[in-house]
């Protein structure tokens, strides 16, 4: 009940997109097509859930025991960049087919914050390996699910009158907004 | 401090050493040949190879999956660059551009409803098929401009979307987009050799000017006082501008919608009269673009209109043409039997200078049969094709009784020749074996006669049944040697050198398949008056095949005794197609064509240029479907609305002009209209589609 809980949080109360406005490069940049935005959602449950792992292992097998903490931030980025090259790698060669629909994916994350910021609230919130992996997937989830609905509206606008001021980017982010407060809506459930 | 740097350190020390082993571990082999082939490619992974992306087309192509020339955008260069890496040799690919023929926007065409929905083409076409009365109108919202990845084409102010041929690709995106199916993809040949179709917007003029002239964008162009663009339009589907100026019958203007207001129609030939006229007085030759060269070799027979029509297009699609005519000055009818006071010597000789400054080369005084033949064109010049223009019975006139005697297809002579020879005791030697080709009464007697000349078999065919032969042609079977053979065509003529070879027949089996027969044959005599418009090939002998290297395969016919080295182009008029009667009929390659009026000899001159280009570029001669044509009611316009009726301009007459005289007798003829007269005119066009038409403001 915990976990589900836990789960449902992550993925709908605490939306990483729109309620905590984490990876909001990807959210633009990958939602204009519903194809795109599917393949990104799934390359980023894959990579945020294995990079979450890792950087919790890390955390606690080598940053407390020697109290490096405050190392923290540069430690998780250079173990999440390493990681999605070294994902890239592997994928490549053993998983063609996976590599070929996620690949073109696999460098946006590196720089992603959703990933990061993951990272870091796994660690801050202190949880135990199941808790970590289940938000960690959970969190994820949550962006896949923001940014295809996104890419399902933005998809709509191509046909759309809209002002000449507003096209694009602009009508994007004012959508996103709309989108983070009706999201707000899910508060009352925890 | 140590322990932070140690950590630092080893942290990316084991990253590093991690991703190295991992990247000799998981090193995945890529074929070099891809890389190349993706690196010569544009990158732009617009699809339009029918490819996922540049990648998967790179290796489609280093598989021999996909040719060297796959990549639609690419253009040449990226060809030769690919077709290097593949070792392949390439032959240049012409550029293509996309455009429609709509050409009013939704503010001026007809609506059935008005539109307020998605921006989009597909979401307004679901809606009882578009806003637009005209089935083939542009609904304007752009779905094409979407599409387009190389920003080529935009929505114009007037709702209708604009090609920019300097970016367009041909990348088939936007024709692939547009639910109402309007744009096409042409180069320039197609463009040369088109006819309307029932998909195109035309208006009732250009569907009744046989040529085909798009004749509402030529006025429009005469309106804004831009003659030179009008004589280019006009020469598209045109090339004797100055001679239908002055003795088209102009059907054209039967067409014209002004009839319909009760109204005269616009005087659409004195206006290309006009444009032709500037040109002449100009003293220039103003032609339009041509092909690059296509390294291809074409003589034309007969320097009348349809051979001057059909030389100067071969010539424009970039083949080097040679146009050879029996009499010492090129014309024909033109020249030789239309009166001076309708078309003057001078005025005939600018037109063919302007052909003759395209590109070809023309020999007078060359009899096809005395001068040169079929054979020497083909075996010795190296044509690709040969095409005989020859004209109709009219125009055997003009060579006295030569054309009698001497033939332009060894072997092949009129049943009226044969049988006017036989009269002056100067008949031909018909040899052994003689096929005479139609079932008219006089077939019968020349059958005979041929026996008589010891002759062993001859064969009647007839095109139509059994039971619609005429009685004669039934009794002819009846006689020793003869037989006679109904619903069977001739689709193919072989000849070695100077001499006839044998042909091929097909005869219409019971069970619907037809039967193919090869056949030696000395003479074939034709029932028609006239010997059509043929298409001669060389024939892939195993030398030729070998000298050309590649994959051919060299044609074989063990059914003849000698070897044929040329033979006339394959029709697609064959039994199979309905009421086609093979190489001896059809306005492709080998069909009698009724020339009653010059632009009709234009039109099969243009029609056998469509043919003999698909021959020398190596395709098969196909018919087009859904042509448009005069009697079509694509939609019932039968009353117009909003149109003034106005005064039309006519030609001057110069006796009515003062101190005129000595013009009058020095041209001998109309004067043409003025500048401002001519913009009049051209200001009365209601620029009509296929529905739309200008009304008064």
């Amino acid at each position: 009940m915990d976990l589900i809980l836990l789960a449902i949080n992550a993925i709908l109360v605490k939306n990483i997109l729109l309620m905590q406005y984490l990876g909001n490069c990807p959210f633009l940049g990958t939602s204009k097509r519903m194809e795109t935005a599917l393949g990104m959602g799934m390359a980023v449950i894959f990579t945020l859930t294995l990079a979450t792992t890792i950087t919790w292992v890390v955390h606690r097998a080598v940053l407390v025991p020697f109290k490096l903490q405050y190392m923290q931030t540069i430690a998780f980025i250079l173990v999440i960049a390493a990681l999605v090259q070294f994902v890239e790698i592997f994928m490549k060669k053993t998983l063609p087919a996976l590599y070929l629909s996620l690949g073109i994916f696999l460098p946006l994350i590196t720089t992603n914050c959703a990933v990061f910021g993951a990272a870091l609230l796994s660690v801050k919130n202190d949880y135990d390996f199941v808790h970590m992996v289940v938000f960690a997937m959970a969190s994820a989830t949550g962006f896949a699910l923001a940014l295809v609905l996104f890419a399902g509206l933005r998809e709509r606008f191509r046909v759309a009158h809209i002002p000449g001021a507003l096209q694009d980017t602009a009508i994007g982010l004012i959508t996103a907004g709309l989108m983070s407060l009706a999201f707000l809506g899910f508060k009352g459930m925890t | 401090m140590v322990a932070v740097l140690l950590f630092l350190g080893g942290l990316g020390a084991v990253s590093a050493l991690l991703l190295g082993i991992a990247a000799r571990v998981f090193y995945v082999k890529e074929d070099p040949l891809v890389v190349e082939i993706e690196n010569a490619l544009p990158g732009a992974n617009c699809g339009g190879c029918g490819y996922a992306g540049c990648h998967a087309c790179a290796e489609a192509i280093a598989r021999g999956e996909a040719a060297a020339n796959a990549c639609v955008v690419g253009g040449f260069e990226t060809t030769v660059q690919v077709a290097a890496s593949m070792g392949v040799k390439v032959e240049a690919r012409e550029p293509q551009i996309a455009a429609t023929s709509c050409t009013y926007g939704t503010g001026e065409a007809d609506l059935v409803y008005l539109y307020n929905g998605a921006r989009d083409c597909q979401a307004a076409v679901a809606l009882f098929g578009g806003g637009k009365l005209c089935p083939l109108g542009c609904i304007g919202l752009g779905s094409c401009v979407k599409a387009c990845k190389f920003d080529a084409l935009q929505i114009g102010p007037d709702r209708l979307p604009r090609f920019n041929p300097k970016k367009c690709v041909a990348c088939g995106a936007c024709v692939k987009a547009c639910p109402k199916q309007i744009i096409q993809l042409t180069s320039s040949s197609d463009r040369l050799v088109r006819e309307y179709t029932t998909a195109e917007c035309t208006a009732p003029c250009m569907r009744g000017c046989p040529t085909g002239i798009d004749i509402p964008r030529y006025i429009a162009a005469i309106r804004d006082g831009r003659p030179q663009e009008a004589l280019r339009i006009i020469k598209e589907t045109c090339p004797l501008p100055l001679v239908c100026g002055r003795i088209c019958p102009a059907p054209c203007e039967l067409q014209c919608r002004r009839n319909l207001a009760g109204d005269e129609p616009v005087g659409i030939n004195p206006l290309k009269r006009y444009v032709a006229d500037y040109e002449m007085r100009t003293g220039r030759h103003i032609n339009p673009y041509a092909n690059a060269p296509s390294g291809r070799r074409v003589a034309v027979v007969g320097g009348g209109a349809e051979g001057l029509t059909a030389a100067y297009y071969l010539a424009r699609l970039g083949h080097a043409t040679t146009l050879l005519e029996a009499r010492d000055k090129l014309g024909g009818i033109l020249r030789h039997v239309i009166a001076p006071g309708r078309l003057p010597e001078g005025v005939l000789e600018h037109e063919i200078e302007s052909i003759l400054a395209m590109g070809v080369e023309a020999r007078t005084g060359q009899l096809l049969g005395r001068d040169a033949t079929i054979g020497s064109l083909i075996e010795r010049e190296g044509c690709d094709a040969v095409l005989l223009a020859t004209g109709g019975y009219d125009s055997r006139k003009l060579l006295l009784s030569e054309s009698e005697r001497v033939t332009p297809v060894p072997g092949l002579h009129l049943v009226v020749d044969f049988l006017g020879g036989v009269r002056a005791g100067r008949a031909p030697a018909v040899g052994r074996r003689v096929v005479i080709v139609g079932g008219e009464s006089r077939s019968r007697e020349a059958a005979e006669l041929c026996r008589r000349a010891g002759a062993r078999e001859v064969l009647i065919v007839v095109p139509g049944p059994a039971e619609r032969m005429s009685p004669p042609l039934g009794d002819a079977a009846a006689l020793e040697g003869v037989e006679v053979r109904a619903a069977t065509i001739v689709t193919a003529l072989f000849g070695a050198g100077d001499r006839l070879v044998g042909l091929r027949l097909e005869t219409a089996g019971a069970d619907g398949c037809p039967a193919v027969e090869l056949r030696e044959v000395d003479t074939i005599l034709l029932a028609s008056g006239r010997i059509p418009e043929l298409v001669f090939r060389p024939v892939l002998t195993p030398e030729r095949a070998a000298a050309a290297g590649g994959g051919a395969e060299a044609e074989v016919y063990p059914d003849f005794a000698v070897a044929p080295t040329w033979a006339t182009a394959e029709v697609y008029r064959t039994l199979a197609s309905l009421g086609a009667f093979g190489v001896f009929s059809s306005p492709e390659p080998g069909r009698t064509s009724d020339a009653g009026a010059v632009v009709r000899a234009i039109l099969s001159g243009r029609r056998m240029v469509r043919g003999v280009h698909a021959q020398v570029m190596g395709r098969a001669i196909e018919s087009i479907p859904d042509l448009a044509v005069e009697a079509d009611e694509v939609l019932d316009v039968r009353e117009v609305f909003g149109v003034s009726v106005e005064q039309r301009h006519e030609p001057g007459d110069p006796l009515r002009e003062p101190g005129t005289e000595a013009d009058w007798a020095a041209t001998a003829e109309l004067s043409g209209l003025g500048d401002e007269e001519a913009r009049a005119e051209a200001r009365r066009c209601l620029q009509c589609g296929l529905i739309c038409y200008q009304k008064a403001m």
